[in-house]
Protein backbone atom coordinates (compact mmCIF):
# COMPACT_ATOMS: atom_id res chain seq x y z
CA UNK A 1 0.00 0.00 0.00
CA UNK A 2 1.97 3.00 -1.24
CA UNK A 3 -0.20 5.82 0.09
CA UNK A 4 2.06 8.64 -1.13
CA UNK A 5 2.09 7.25 -4.69
CA UNK A 6 -1.70 6.85 -4.67
CA UNK A 7 -2.12 10.46 -3.54
CA UNK A 8 0.30 11.64 -6.24
CA UNK A 9 -1.56 9.75 -9.00
CA UNK A 10 -4.91 11.12 -7.80
CA UNK A 11 -3.72 14.72 -7.84
CA UNK A 12 -1.54 14.73 -10.97
CA UNK A 13 -3.35 12.47 -13.44
CA UNK A 14 -4.95 13.87 -16.60
CA UNK A 15 -7.17 11.02 -17.83
CA UNK A 16 -10.93 11.10 -18.50
CA UNK A 17 -11.51 9.57 -15.05
CA UNK A 18 -9.43 12.31 -13.39
CA UNK A 19 -11.77 14.79 -15.09
CA UNK A 20 -14.94 13.14 -13.75
CA UNK A 21 -16.67 14.06 -10.50
CA UNK A 22 -15.94 11.98 -7.41
CA UNK A 23 -19.60 10.99 -7.07
CA UNK A 24 -19.69 9.57 -10.63
CA UNK A 25 -16.61 7.46 -9.89
CA UNK A 26 -18.08 6.28 -6.59
CA UNK A 27 -21.21 5.19 -8.51
CA UNK A 28 -18.96 3.45 -11.09
CA UNK A 29 -17.07 1.58 -8.35
CA UNK A 30 -20.36 0.70 -6.62
CA UNK A 31 -21.82 -0.73 -9.84
CA UNK A 32 -18.70 -2.82 -10.50
CA UNK A 33 -18.70 -4.15 -6.92
CA UNK A 34 -22.42 -4.96 -7.19
CA UNK A 35 -21.72 -6.96 -10.36
CA UNK A 36 -18.86 -8.77 -8.60
CA UNK A 37 -21.14 -9.60 -5.65
CA UNK A 38 -23.93 -11.08 -7.80
CA UNK A 39 -21.77 -12.86 -10.38
CA UNK A 40 -20.40 -16.37 -10.03
CA UNK A 41 -19.31 -16.80 -13.64
CA UNK A 42 -15.56 -17.25 -14.02
CA UNK A 43 -15.52 -15.93 -17.59
CA UNK A 44 -17.63 -12.88 -16.77
CA UNK A 45 -15.42 -12.01 -13.79
CA UNK A 46 -12.34 -12.41 -15.97
CA UNK A 47 -13.98 -10.14 -18.57
CA UNK A 48 -14.70 -7.56 -15.83
CA UNK A 49 -11.07 -7.75 -14.70
CA UNK A 50 -9.81 -7.23 -18.26
CA UNK A 51 -12.22 -4.29 -18.66
CA UNK A 52 -10.90 -2.72 -15.45
CA UNK A 53 -7.33 -3.27 -16.66
CA UNK A 54 -8.29 -1.47 -19.87
CA UNK A 55 -9.58 1.46 -17.80
CA UNK A 56 -6.30 1.49 -15.83
CA UNK A 57 -4.43 1.75 -19.14
CA UNK A 58 -6.66 4.66 -20.18
CA UNK A 59 -5.77 6.50 -16.96
CA UNK A 60 -2.16 6.58 -18.28
CA UNK A 61 -0.83 5.84 -14.81
CA UNK A 62 1.81 3.14 -14.06
CA UNK A 63 -0.26 0.04 -14.77
CA UNK A 64 1.96 -2.50 -13.02
CA UNK A 65 2.10 -0.43 -9.82
CA UNK A 66 -1.69 -0.05 -9.71
CA UNK A 67 -2.29 -3.72 -10.44
CA UNK A 68 0.19 -4.64 -7.69
CA UNK A 69 -1.57 -2.36 -5.16
CA UNK A 70 -4.91 -3.96 -6.07
CA UNK A 71 -3.55 -7.51 -5.96
CA UNK A 72 -3.00 -7.62 -2.18
CA UNK A 73 -6.48 -9.03 -1.31
CA UNK A 74 -5.75 -11.99 -3.60
CA UNK A 75 -3.44 -13.42 -0.91
CA UNK A 76 -6.29 -13.74 1.58
CA UNK A 77 -8.68 -14.82 -1.18
CA UNK A 78 -6.31 -17.73 -1.84
CA UNK A 79 -6.84 -18.93 1.75
CA UNK A 80 -10.58 -18.83 1.11
CA UNK A 81 -10.15 -20.55 -2.23
CA UNK A 82 -8.07 -23.29 -0.56
CA UNK A 83 -10.74 -23.70 2.13
CA UNK A 84 -13.48 -23.95 -0.52
CA UNK A 85 -11.48 -26.30 -2.75
CA UNK A 86 -13.76 -28.86 -4.38
CA UNK A 87 -11.36 -30.06 -7.04
CA UNK A 88 -12.32 -27.33 -9.51
CA UNK A 89 -9.95 -24.54 -10.44
CA UNK A 90 -12.91 -22.52 -11.69
CA UNK A 91 -14.53 -22.12 -8.24
CA UNK A 92 -11.17 -21.17 -6.72
CA UNK A 93 -10.64 -18.74 -9.61
CA UNK A 94 -14.05 -17.14 -9.00
CA UNK A 95 -13.12 -16.31 -5.38
CA UNK A 96 -9.74 -14.85 -6.37
CA UNK A 97 -11.23 -12.90 -9.29
CA UNK A 98 -13.98 -11.45 -7.08
CA UNK A 99 -11.27 -10.13 -4.75
CA UNK A 100 -9.18 -8.76 -7.62
CA UNK A 101 -12.09 -7.07 -9.45
CA UNK A 102 -13.57 -5.35 -6.37
CA UNK A 103 -10.14 -4.25 -5.22
CA UNK A 104 -9.15 -2.91 -8.65
CA UNK A 105 -12.45 -0.97 -8.91
CA UNK A 106 -11.73 0.72 -5.56
CA UNK A 107 -8.10 1.38 -6.49
CA UNK A 108 -9.20 2.96 -9.80
CA UNK A 109 -11.48 5.25 -7.78
CA UNK A 110 -8.74 6.24 -5.38
CA UNK A 111 -5.90 6.75 -7.90
CA UNK A 112 -8.10 9.06 -9.97
CA UNK A 113 -9.77 10.99 -7.14
CA UNK A 114 -8.07 13.09 -4.43
CA UNK A 115 -9.14 11.97 -0.95
CA UNK A 116 -10.82 15.27 0.05
CA UNK A 117 -13.12 14.88 -2.99
CA UNK A 118 -14.06 11.34 -1.95
CA UNK A 119 -14.67 12.47 1.65
CA UNK A 120 -16.77 15.45 0.61
CA UNK A 121 -18.93 13.14 -1.55
CA UNK A 122 -19.64 10.70 1.29
CA UNK A 123 -19.84 13.27 4.11
CA UNK A 124 -23.66 13.70 4.02
CA UNK A 125 -24.06 10.12 5.27
CA UNK A 126 -21.43 10.28 8.01
CA UNK A 127 -21.64 11.74 11.54
CA UNK A 128 -19.39 14.72 12.27
CA UNK A 129 -16.91 12.79 14.43
CA UNK A 130 -16.30 10.27 11.63
CA UNK A 131 -15.87 13.09 9.09
CA UNK A 132 -13.35 14.87 11.30
CA UNK A 133 -11.62 11.59 12.08
CA UNK A 134 -11.33 10.74 8.37
CA UNK A 135 -9.93 14.16 7.58
CA UNK A 136 -7.40 14.18 10.42
CA UNK A 137 -6.40 10.58 9.72
CA UNK A 138 -5.72 11.47 6.10
CA UNK A 139 -3.69 14.51 7.14
CA UNK A 140 -1.83 12.61 9.86
CA UNK A 141 -1.07 9.76 7.49
CA UNK A 142 1.32 11.85 5.41
CA UNK A 143 2.90 13.39 8.51
CA UNK A 144 3.46 9.90 9.92
CA UNK A 145 4.79 8.50 6.64
CA UNK A 146 7.41 11.25 6.57
CA UNK A 147 8.27 10.69 10.24
CA UNK A 148 8.48 6.92 9.60
CA UNK A 149 10.85 7.49 6.71
CA UNK A 150 13.09 9.68 8.86
CA UNK A 151 12.87 7.23 11.76
CA UNK A 152 13.93 4.23 9.66
CA UNK A 153 16.81 6.24 8.17
CA UNK A 154 17.85 7.41 11.65
CA UNK A 155 17.70 3.87 13.07
CA UNK A 156 19.79 2.51 10.18
CA UNK A 157 22.42 5.25 10.46
CA UNK A 158 22.79 4.72 14.21
CA UNK A 159 22.89 0.92 13.92
CA UNK A 160 19.41 0.44 15.38
CA UNK A 161 18.37 -1.85 12.51
CA UNK A 162 21.12 -4.33 11.66
CA UNK A 163 21.20 -7.77 10.06
CA UNK A 164 21.25 -10.68 12.45
CA UNK A 165 20.13 -8.78 15.58
CA UNK A 166 16.42 -9.39 15.17
CA UNK A 167 15.32 -9.03 18.81
CA UNK A 168 17.18 -5.74 19.17
CA UNK A 169 15.68 -4.60 15.85
CA UNK A 170 12.13 -5.35 17.06
CA UNK A 171 12.77 -3.48 20.33
CA UNK A 172 14.19 -0.43 18.54
CA UNK A 173 11.50 -0.45 15.87
CA UNK A 174 8.71 -0.71 18.46
CA UNK A 175 10.15 2.19 20.46
CA UNK A 176 10.22 4.06 17.15
CA UNK A 177 6.50 3.43 16.68
CA UNK A 178 5.91 4.76 20.19
CA UNK A 179 7.95 7.84 19.31
CA UNK A 180 5.87 8.29 16.12
CA UNK A 181 2.71 8.18 18.21
CA UNK A 182 3.92 10.82 20.66
CA UNK A 183 5.39 13.15 18.01
CA UNK A 184 2.48 12.63 15.63
CA UNK A 185 0.03 13.47 18.39
CA UNK A 186 1.79 16.77 19.11
CA UNK A 187 1.68 17.70 15.42
CA UNK A 188 -1.94 16.61 15.04
CA UNK A 189 -3.04 18.64 18.11
CA UNK A 190 -1.29 21.74 16.74
CA UNK A 191 -2.86 21.21 13.31
CA UNK A 192 -6.36 20.76 14.76
CA UNK A 193 -5.90 23.86 16.94
CA UNK A 194 -4.88 25.93 13.91
CA UNK A 195 -7.86 24.61 11.93
CA UNK A 196 -10.27 25.62 14.70
CA UNK A 197 -8.73 29.10 14.98
CA UNK A 198 -9.26 29.48 11.21
CA UNK A 199 -12.96 28.69 11.56
CA UNK A 200 -13.01 24.98 10.74
CA UNK A 201 -16.53 23.65 11.35
CA UNK A 202 -16.14 19.97 10.56
CA UNK A 203 -17.05 20.31 6.87
CA UNK A 204 -14.67 18.92 4.26
CA UNK A 205 -14.47 20.93 1.07
CA UNK A 206 -13.82 19.00 -2.11
CA UNK A 207 -11.79 21.87 -3.52
CA UNK A 208 -14.39 22.81 -6.12
CA UNK A 209 -12.90 20.61 -8.90
CA UNK A 210 -15.21 19.28 -11.60
CA UNK A 211 -18.43 20.63 -10.15
CA UNK A 212 -20.32 20.28 -13.44
CA UNK A 213 -21.40 16.92 -14.74
CA UNK A 214 -19.86 16.26 -18.15
CA UNK A 215 -19.04 13.59 -20.67
CA UNK A 216 -16.41 12.06 -18.38
CA UNK A 217 -19.02 11.42 -15.68
CA UNK A 218 -21.36 9.96 -18.28
CA UNK A 219 -18.62 7.63 -19.58
CA UNK A 220 -17.72 6.38 -16.08
CA UNK A 221 -21.34 5.66 -15.16
CA UNK A 222 -22.14 4.01 -18.52
CA UNK A 223 -19.16 1.63 -18.16
CA UNK A 224 -20.39 0.71 -14.66
CA UNK A 225 -23.97 0.20 -15.89
CA UNK A 226 -22.78 -1.99 -18.78
CA UNK A 227 -20.74 -4.20 -16.44
CA UNK A 228 -23.64 -4.55 -13.98
CA UNK A 229 -26.09 -5.13 -16.84
CA UNK A 230 -23.96 -7.97 -18.21
CA UNK A 231 -23.73 -9.54 -14.74
CA UNK A 232 -27.51 -9.27 -14.24
CA UNK A 233 -28.34 -10.78 -17.63
CA UNK A 234 -26.01 -13.72 -17.08
CA UNK A 235 -27.27 -14.20 -13.52
CA UNK A 236 -30.91 -14.24 -14.69
CA UNK A 237 -30.36 -16.52 -17.70
CA UNK A 238 -27.91 -19.15 -16.53
CA UNK A 239 -27.95 -20.81 -19.95
CA UNK A 240 -26.47 -17.71 -21.58
CA UNK A 241 -23.00 -19.00 -20.78
CA UNK A 242 -21.94 -18.67 -24.41
CA UNK A 243 -22.17 -14.91 -23.95
CA UNK A 244 -19.60 -15.13 -21.12
CA UNK A 245 -17.08 -16.21 -23.75
CA UNK A 246 -18.09 -13.37 -26.09
CA UNK A 247 -17.67 -10.82 -23.31
CA UNK A 248 -14.31 -12.29 -22.41
CA UNK A 249 -13.17 -12.08 -26.04
CA UNK A 250 -14.45 -8.49 -26.34
CA UNK A 251 -12.78 -7.33 -23.13
CA UNK A 252 -9.52 -9.05 -24.10
CA UNK A 253 -9.63 -7.34 -27.50
CA UNK A 254 -10.27 -3.97 -25.81
CA UNK A 255 -7.33 -4.62 -23.46
CA UNK A 256 -4.95 -5.53 -26.29
CA UNK A 257 -6.02 -2.59 -28.45
CA UNK A 258 -5.79 -0.12 -25.55
CA UNK A 259 -2.34 -1.42 -24.66
CA UNK A 260 -1.21 -0.95 -28.24
CA UNK A 261 -2.78 2.50 -28.47
CA UNK A 262 -1.75 3.96 -25.11
CA UNK A 263 1.26 2.06 -23.84
CA UNK A 264 3.38 0.94 -26.77
CA UNK A 265 5.26 3.87 -28.32
CA UNK A 266 5.72 4.28 -32.09
CA UNK A 267 3.09 1.76 -32.99
CA UNK A 268 0.17 1.95 -35.38
CA UNK A 269 -1.87 3.09 -32.38
CA UNK A 270 0.20 6.27 -32.02
CA UNK A 271 0.00 6.84 -35.79
CA UNK A 272 -3.77 6.40 -35.72
CA UNK A 273 -3.96 8.89 -32.86
CA UNK A 274 -2.29 11.50 -35.07
CA UNK B 1 -4.69 -12.63 10.60
CA UNK B 2 -7.64 -11.44 12.65
CA UNK B 3 -8.09 -8.72 10.06
CA UNK B 4 -10.65 -10.16 7.69
CA UNK B 5 -9.57 -9.73 4.08
CA UNK B 6 -12.63 -11.57 2.87
CA UNK B 7 -13.21 -10.58 -0.72
CA UNK B 8 -16.41 -8.87 -1.81
CA UNK B 9 -19.04 -11.33 -2.93
CA UNK B 10 -17.79 -14.35 -0.99
CA UNK B 11 -20.02 -13.89 2.06
CA UNK B 12 -23.81 -13.92 1.66
CA UNK B 13 -25.51 -10.54 1.36
CA UNK B 14 -27.56 -11.02 4.54
CA UNK B 15 -24.48 -11.33 6.78
CA UNK B 16 -22.77 -8.39 5.08
CA UNK B 17 -25.91 -6.25 5.60
CA UNK B 18 -26.18 -7.44 9.21
CA UNK B 19 -22.55 -6.41 9.72
CA UNK B 20 -23.28 -2.87 8.50
CA UNK B 21 -26.42 -2.59 10.66
CA UNK B 22 -24.66 -3.79 13.82
CA UNK B 23 -21.68 -1.51 13.13
CA UNK B 24 -23.99 1.50 12.63
CA UNK B 25 -25.74 0.76 15.92
CA UNK B 26 -22.45 0.29 17.77
CA UNK B 27 -21.06 3.52 16.28
CA UNK B 28 -24.18 5.42 17.37
CA UNK B 29 -23.78 3.94 20.86
CA UNK B 30 -20.07 4.86 21.01
CA UNK B 31 -20.67 8.45 19.81
CA UNK B 32 -23.49 8.89 22.33
CA UNK B 33 -21.37 7.47 25.12
CA UNK B 34 -18.56 10.01 24.75
CA UNK B 35 -19.37 13.60 25.69
CA UNK B 36 -19.06 16.21 22.93
CA UNK B 37 -16.32 18.06 24.86
CA UNK B 38 -14.24 14.89 25.19
CA UNK B 39 -14.84 14.11 21.51
CA UNK B 40 -13.51 17.51 20.43
CA UNK B 41 -10.46 17.08 22.65
CA UNK B 42 -9.75 13.57 21.42
CA UNK B 43 -10.27 14.08 17.65
CA UNK B 44 -6.52 14.69 16.98
CA UNK B 45 -5.72 11.54 18.98
CA UNK B 46 -8.26 9.52 16.93
CA UNK B 47 -6.64 10.90 13.75
CA UNK B 48 -3.10 10.03 14.75
CA UNK B 49 -3.94 6.56 16.14
CA UNK B 50 -5.95 5.72 13.00
CA UNK B 51 -3.08 6.94 10.82
CA UNK B 52 -0.62 4.90 12.91
CA UNK B 53 -2.73 1.78 12.39
CA UNK B 54 -2.73 2.40 8.62
CA UNK B 55 1.05 2.98 8.61
CA UNK B 56 1.40 -0.31 10.53
CA UNK B 57 -0.71 -2.02 7.90
CA UNK B 58 1.53 -0.75 5.11
CA UNK B 59 4.44 -2.68 6.63
CA UNK B 60 3.51 -6.09 5.28
CA UNK B 61 5.34 -9.37 5.70
CA UNK B 62 4.47 -10.49 2.18
CA UNK B 63 4.77 -14.32 2.18
CA UNK B 64 2.25 -14.70 5.05
CA UNK B 65 0.34 -11.46 4.29
CA UNK B 66 0.76 -10.38 7.89
CA UNK B 67 1.09 -6.84 9.11
CA UNK B 68 0.88 -5.19 12.49
CA UNK B 69 -2.55 -3.80 13.37
CA UNK B 70 -1.84 -1.84 16.60
CA UNK B 71 -5.53 -2.16 17.48
CA UNK B 72 -4.79 -2.97 21.12
CA UNK B 73 -2.57 0.13 21.34
CA UNK B 74 -5.60 2.05 19.99
CA UNK B 75 -7.85 0.47 22.61
CA UNK B 76 -5.44 1.25 25.47
CA UNK B 77 -4.79 4.87 24.40
CA UNK B 78 -8.28 5.85 23.19
CA UNK B 79 -10.54 3.75 25.40
CA UNK B 80 -13.20 1.37 24.06
CA UNK B 81 -15.69 3.83 22.51
CA UNK B 82 -13.19 6.02 20.65
CA UNK B 83 -11.13 2.99 19.62
CA UNK B 84 -14.20 1.51 17.93
CA UNK B 85 -14.75 4.77 16.03
CA UNK B 86 -11.06 4.80 15.07
CA UNK B 87 -11.26 1.20 13.82
CA UNK B 88 -14.24 2.10 11.61
CA UNK B 89 -12.29 5.02 10.11
CA UNK B 90 -9.29 2.77 9.43
CA UNK B 91 -11.43 0.06 7.82
CA UNK B 92 -13.22 2.58 5.64
CA UNK B 93 -9.94 4.11 4.48
CA UNK B 94 -8.08 0.88 3.80
CA UNK B 95 -11.05 -0.56 1.91
CA UNK B 96 -10.50 2.30 -0.55
CA UNK B 97 -6.99 0.93 -1.16
CA UNK B 98 -8.55 -2.43 -1.97
CA UNK B 99 -7.20 -3.74 1.35
CA UNK B 100 -10.20 -5.80 2.52
CA UNK B 101 -13.53 -5.76 0.75
CA UNK B 102 -15.57 -2.57 0.82
CA UNK B 103 -18.81 -4.47 1.45
CA UNK B 104 -17.31 -6.19 4.50
CA UNK B 105 -16.24 -2.96 6.23
CA UNK B 106 -19.11 -3.47 8.70
CA UNK B 107 -18.02 -6.99 9.63
CA UNK B 108 -14.36 -5.97 9.72
CA UNK B 109 -15.19 -3.13 12.10
CA UNK B 110 -17.01 -5.51 14.45
CA UNK B 111 -14.09 -7.97 14.49
CA UNK B 112 -11.24 -5.49 14.78
CA UNK B 113 -13.30 -3.23 17.02
CA UNK B 114 -13.82 -6.22 19.33
CA UNK B 115 -10.03 -6.65 19.34
CA UNK B 116 -9.53 -3.04 20.45
CA UNK B 117 -12.32 -3.14 23.06
CA UNK B 118 -11.19 -6.50 24.46
CA UNK B 119 -7.60 -5.25 24.47
CA UNK B 120 -8.62 -2.26 26.58
CA UNK B 121 -10.56 -4.28 29.15
CA UNK B 122 -7.94 -7.05 29.36
CA UNK B 123 -5.22 -4.42 29.82
CA UNK B 124 -7.20 -2.84 32.67
CA UNK B 125 -7.64 -6.28 34.24
CA UNK B 126 -3.96 -7.26 33.95
CA UNK B 127 -2.93 -3.85 35.24
CA UNK B 128 -4.98 -4.43 38.40
CA UNK B 129 -3.81 -8.02 38.83
CA UNK B 130 -0.11 -7.71 37.94
CA UNK B 131 0.65 -4.17 39.01
CA UNK B 132 3.79 -4.22 36.85
CA UNK B 133 5.18 -0.74 36.44
CA UNK B 134 6.58 -1.06 32.92
CA UNK B 135 3.20 -2.02 31.35
CA UNK B 136 4.99 -4.40 28.93
CA UNK B 137 3.54 -7.69 30.14
CA UNK B 138 0.06 -6.28 30.76
CA UNK B 139 -0.26 -4.90 27.25
CA UNK B 140 1.44 -7.89 25.59
CA UNK B 141 -0.83 -10.39 27.24
CA UNK B 142 -3.86 -8.21 26.53
CA UNK B 143 -2.85 -8.08 22.85
CA UNK B 144 -2.21 -11.83 22.63
CA UNK B 145 -5.57 -12.76 24.18
CA UNK B 146 -7.58 -10.20 22.25
CA UNK B 147 -6.00 -11.37 18.96
CA UNK B 148 -6.93 -14.95 19.82
CA UNK B 149 -10.48 -13.90 20.67
CA UNK B 150 -10.95 -11.66 17.63
CA UNK B 151 -9.64 -14.39 15.32
CA UNK B 152 -12.20 -16.70 16.91
CA UNK B 153 -14.91 -14.09 16.25
CA UNK B 154 -13.75 -13.89 12.63
CA UNK B 155 -14.02 -17.68 12.34
CA UNK B 156 -17.45 -17.45 13.97
CA UNK B 157 -18.56 -14.98 11.30
CA UNK B 158 -17.31 -17.30 8.55
CA UNK B 159 -19.08 -20.25 10.23
CA UNK B 160 -22.36 -18.33 10.53
CA UNK B 161 -22.04 -17.18 6.92
CA UNK B 162 -22.39 -20.82 5.80
CA UNK B 163 -25.97 -20.73 7.02
CA UNK B 164 -28.13 -19.15 4.35
CA UNK B 165 -31.70 -18.14 5.28
CA UNK B 166 -33.11 -20.84 2.96
CA UNK B 167 -31.33 -23.46 5.00
CA UNK B 168 -32.36 -22.17 8.43
CA UNK B 169 -35.35 -24.49 8.34
CA UNK B 170 -33.16 -27.57 8.02
CA UNK B 171 -30.95 -26.29 10.82
CA UNK B 172 -34.07 -25.78 12.92
CA UNK B 173 -34.85 -29.46 12.39
CA UNK B 174 -31.31 -30.34 13.33
CA UNK B 175 -31.41 -28.28 16.53
CA UNK B 176 -34.79 -29.62 17.53
CA UNK B 177 -33.55 -33.15 16.90
CA UNK B 178 -35.91 -33.85 14.01
CA UNK B 179 -33.18 -33.80 11.35
CA UNK B 180 -30.10 -35.90 10.78
CA UNK B 181 -26.51 -34.84 11.19
CA UNK B 182 -25.90 -35.22 7.46
CA UNK B 183 -28.36 -32.39 6.95
CA UNK B 184 -26.17 -30.06 8.99
CA UNK B 185 -22.99 -31.23 7.29
CA UNK B 186 -24.48 -30.50 3.89
CA UNK B 187 -25.01 -26.90 4.99
CA UNK B 188 -21.24 -26.56 5.42
CA UNK B 189 -20.29 -28.63 2.41
CA UNK B 190 -22.05 -26.21 0.08
CA UNK B 191 -19.55 -23.42 0.70
CA UNK B 192 -16.26 -23.06 2.53
CA UNK B 193 -14.86 -26.11 4.28
CA UNK B 194 -14.93 -24.56 7.72
CA UNK B 195 -12.58 -26.94 9.51
CA UNK B 196 -9.99 -26.58 6.73
CA UNK B 197 -10.33 -22.80 6.86
CA UNK B 198 -10.04 -22.73 10.66
CA UNK B 199 -6.95 -24.97 10.55
CA UNK B 200 -5.30 -22.73 7.93
CA UNK B 201 -6.02 -19.62 9.99
CA UNK B 202 -4.81 -21.17 13.25
CA UNK B 203 -1.61 -22.43 11.58
CA UNK B 204 -0.78 -19.04 10.04
CA UNK B 205 -1.89 -16.79 12.89
CA UNK B 206 0.19 -17.57 16.04
CA UNK B 207 3.42 -16.15 14.58
CA UNK B 208 1.57 -12.91 13.84
CA UNK B 209 -0.07 -12.84 17.29
CA UNK B 210 3.29 -13.19 19.02
CA UNK B 211 4.90 -10.50 16.88
CA UNK B 212 1.98 -8.14 17.34
CA UNK B 213 1.79 -8.68 21.11
CA UNK B 214 5.55 -8.08 21.56
CA UNK B 215 5.38 -4.90 19.48
CA UNK B 216 2.25 -3.74 21.35
CA UNK B 217 4.00 -4.33 24.68
CA UNK B 218 7.10 -2.40 23.60
CA UNK B 219 5.08 0.49 22.14
CA UNK B 220 2.94 0.82 25.27
CA UNK B 221 6.07 0.57 27.46
CA UNK B 222 7.73 3.40 25.51
CA UNK B 223 4.64 5.64 25.48
CA UNK B 224 4.13 5.02 29.22
CA UNK B 225 7.69 6.16 29.88
CA UNK B 226 7.40 9.33 27.76
CA UNK B 227 3.71 10.30 28.04
CA UNK B 228 2.18 8.31 30.94
CA UNK B 229 -1.01 10.39 30.68
CA UNK B 230 -1.82 8.67 27.36
CA UNK B 231 -1.78 5.23 28.98
CA UNK B 232 -3.16 6.19 32.39
CA UNK B 233 -5.46 9.21 31.86
CA UNK B 234 -5.96 9.49 35.63
CA UNK B 235 -2.33 10.65 35.88
CA UNK B 236 -2.98 13.59 33.55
Amino acid sequence: MDVSAIDYYANHGVSFLHGARALSKIIFAGLVIASVVISNSFYLLLAVYFSLLTIVIWTRLPVLKIVTIAAYPAIFALIFAAASWNGSWVSAGVIVLKALCASLAMVILIVTTPYPDVFSSIEPVLPRIIREGLFLTYRSLFVLLELTDNLVKGLRVRGGLTHGRYIKNVVNFSSGIGLLLVRGLDLSEKFYGVLNVRGYSGRISGGGRHEKTGVNDFTAIVIGVLILGAALVIKKNGELSVYDGCMLALSLAALVLSTAYVVLPNTWGRAWKK
Amino acid sequence: MSHMHIPDGVLPVWIVTAGWVVTALLLAFCIKRVSSIELKRKVPLIGIISALMIVGMTLEIVPIAYHINLTVVAGIVLGPALAFISVFIVDLLISMFGHGGVTVVGLNTIIIGAEAVLGYYLFQLFKEVMGNKSMFWESSLAALLSLLLSTSIMLGVVYISQISPEKIESIGHLVSGTGSNTNGLRVLEDGINFSRFAKTVFILSPLGWILESVITGLVVKYVFRVRPDLILPERA
